[in-house]
């Protein structure tokens, strides 16, 4: 199991139903990836502006963390664990 | 008589990594860098525990997932659990990874205590992924932690006024709050094992052995402690350290490393409201050697200029060989309260501004994080450590709670 830090703006499909997100799927360079599992949710913030970190299982198996800026509205990917 | 209830959050950080990555669940998990900080309880069936150096670990347990970690991440992890807890008792101590509530006058707004508390235990699963807490509840701060120890993890235990002597009696004496390591070889010596052995030994005679901590284990050793929830245990002391990525001598990164660490017991120190008596220095050589020292200033400091000088000079009296530097540490102890201490009378109008300085910095460093701001003194670990918002990753942070 090996972890890779990463800090990729990425778009991102999410559902804001229940008055929080919930990323339903996001693309990554040419491959568009569904998430099958929100294993994780926690929230951080930079001063004033809180930032929600979304850890998700996709269908390979693999987590990979989002970030969601709730101030700009904008995603990152944080990181990935991979198998191996 | 009221209650108090202590939650423990089950092999903190390597919870948080099995709820992020399912995969990691029921498989021996180690967080740390050099030594582990944290390890799952898979991982302590191969006989792993905090502070073993991850060669070793590897050695007894080739299996394990060994992860970095991230402060960050369990901070707000730790935030979640806490948020939940408080809709129990709004009157609550917390720290890394355990807090107490003082349940005081909640009886009737929660009926059967233990059913709530394992309520508590399944809502604080939901919104942490699974992360799994120890609930002890007793008549007091100590009987609470004690009781949680012997259901861990994930139990629930409510020991009764009534039932207390009885649970107490032949409990290991280390075991009791306060004796600490030091002192449990000690009272092993005088083959005092258990409680029941602990109480033999009259209250003359304890102070005379521990000094001022003797005549806390007389009462402590009776089931008592009066301590109230909401007020802050004064630690024996505050370190900070941590080992170097690779051995070094280059006089630079040393002095940053050093100053950056004094800063952060200073801020923690402040935070608690205390300034230390006495400040100490430990390195470590390349070669093993370990060396450790103490300075008490004339009067008690947190203030991070002061606490660097009296660091500048032990180091001068520590590092006098030609053998690199593995480890090196700052130990803050002997507290007294900040608006305790004996006033200096010759004090100038500039430790008004000293102190008007560090409140600001901190003041910044509370909402923003603390790497929010780097002292010139640690700029050289600029661009050589990574950071987030807490600071610099350290390779292996070493912090009391």
């Amino acid at each position: 199991m090996r972890v890779e830090k990463l800090d990729e703006p990425v778009r991102v499909r999410a559902d804001f139903a229940g008055g929080q997100a919930t990323p339903v799927v996001f693309r990554r360079g040419t491959q568009s990836l569904k998430i099958a599992r929100v294993n994780a949710r926690w929230e951080d913030r930079v001063g004033q502006k809180p930032l929600y970190y979304f850890a998700c299982s996709v269908d390979s198996g693999d987590v990979y963390e989002l970030c969601l800026n709730a101030h700009e509205l904008t995603w990152r990917l944080t990181s990935v664990m991979l198998d191996g | 008589m009221g209650e108090v209830l202590h939650l423990d959050i089950d092999a903190f950080f390597a919870s948080v990594e099995q709820a992020r990555d399912p995969r990691l669940k029921g498989r021996p998990v180690i967080v740390g860098n050099g030594v582990i900080a944290s390890c799952s309880y898979e991982a302590r069936r191969f006989g792993l525990k905090a502070g073993m150096s991850l060669v070793e670990a590897r050695q007894r347990c080739p299996q394990a997932v060994i992860l970095d970690g991230c402060q960050a991440t369990y901070h707000a992890f730790a935030e979640r659990v806490w948020a939940k807890l408080a809709e129990l008792t709004p009157d609550l101590d917390v720290a890394l990874d355990e807090a107490y509530g003082d349940l005081g006058g909640t009886e009737r707004l929660h009926g059967d205590i233990a059913s709530r508390a394992r309520a508590l235990q399944e809502e604080i699963a939901a919104v942490t992924g699974g992360v799994t807490v120890t609930i002890g509840i007793a008549p007091n701060r100590m009987l609470a932690k004690l009781v949680g120890k012997t259901v861990k993890p994930a139990g629930v235990l409510r020991l009764a006024a009534a039932d207390a002597d009885a649970f107490l009696i032949d409990r290991p004496a280390r075991d009791v709050p306060g004796v600490g390591h030091v002192n449990g070889r000690r009272l092993e010596a005088l083959n005092v094992h258990t409680v029941r052995d602990l109480r033999r030994l009259p209250l003359e005679a304890l102070t005379a052995l521990f000094g001022a901590i003797g005549a806390l284990l007389h009462e402590r050793a009776r089931g008592r402690d009066t301590r109230v929830v909401s007020a802050r245990e004064i630690p024996g002391s505050i370190s900070r350290e941590t080992a170097f990525h690779r051995p070094t001598a280059d006089p630079v990164e040393l002095d940053a490393m050093r100053h950056y660490l004094a800063e952060r017991a200073c801020r923690a120190a402040r935070a608690l409201g205390l300034k230390p008596r006495t400040i100490g220095l430990r390195l470590r050589y390349a070669d093993g050697a370990f060396v450790e020292g103490q300075k008490t200033p004339p009067l008690p400091t947190a203030l991070d200029p002061e606490v660097h000088a009296v660091t500048d000079a032990l180091l001068a009296r520590l590092f006098t060989r030609r053998v690199r530097l593995t480890h090196v540490g700052i130990v803050l102890s002997r507290f007294v309260a900040l608006d305790a201490a004996q006033l200096d009378l010759l004090a100038c109008a500039g430790d008004d501004r000293a102190h008007r300085l560090v409140e600001g910095v901190d003041a910044v460093r509370d909402r923003y994080g603390h790497a929010s701001l780097v002292s010139g003194r640690s700029l050289p670990l600029l661009g050589q450590l990574a950071q987030d918002r807490n600071g610099f990753v350290l390779r292996t942070p070493s912090l009391t709670k």
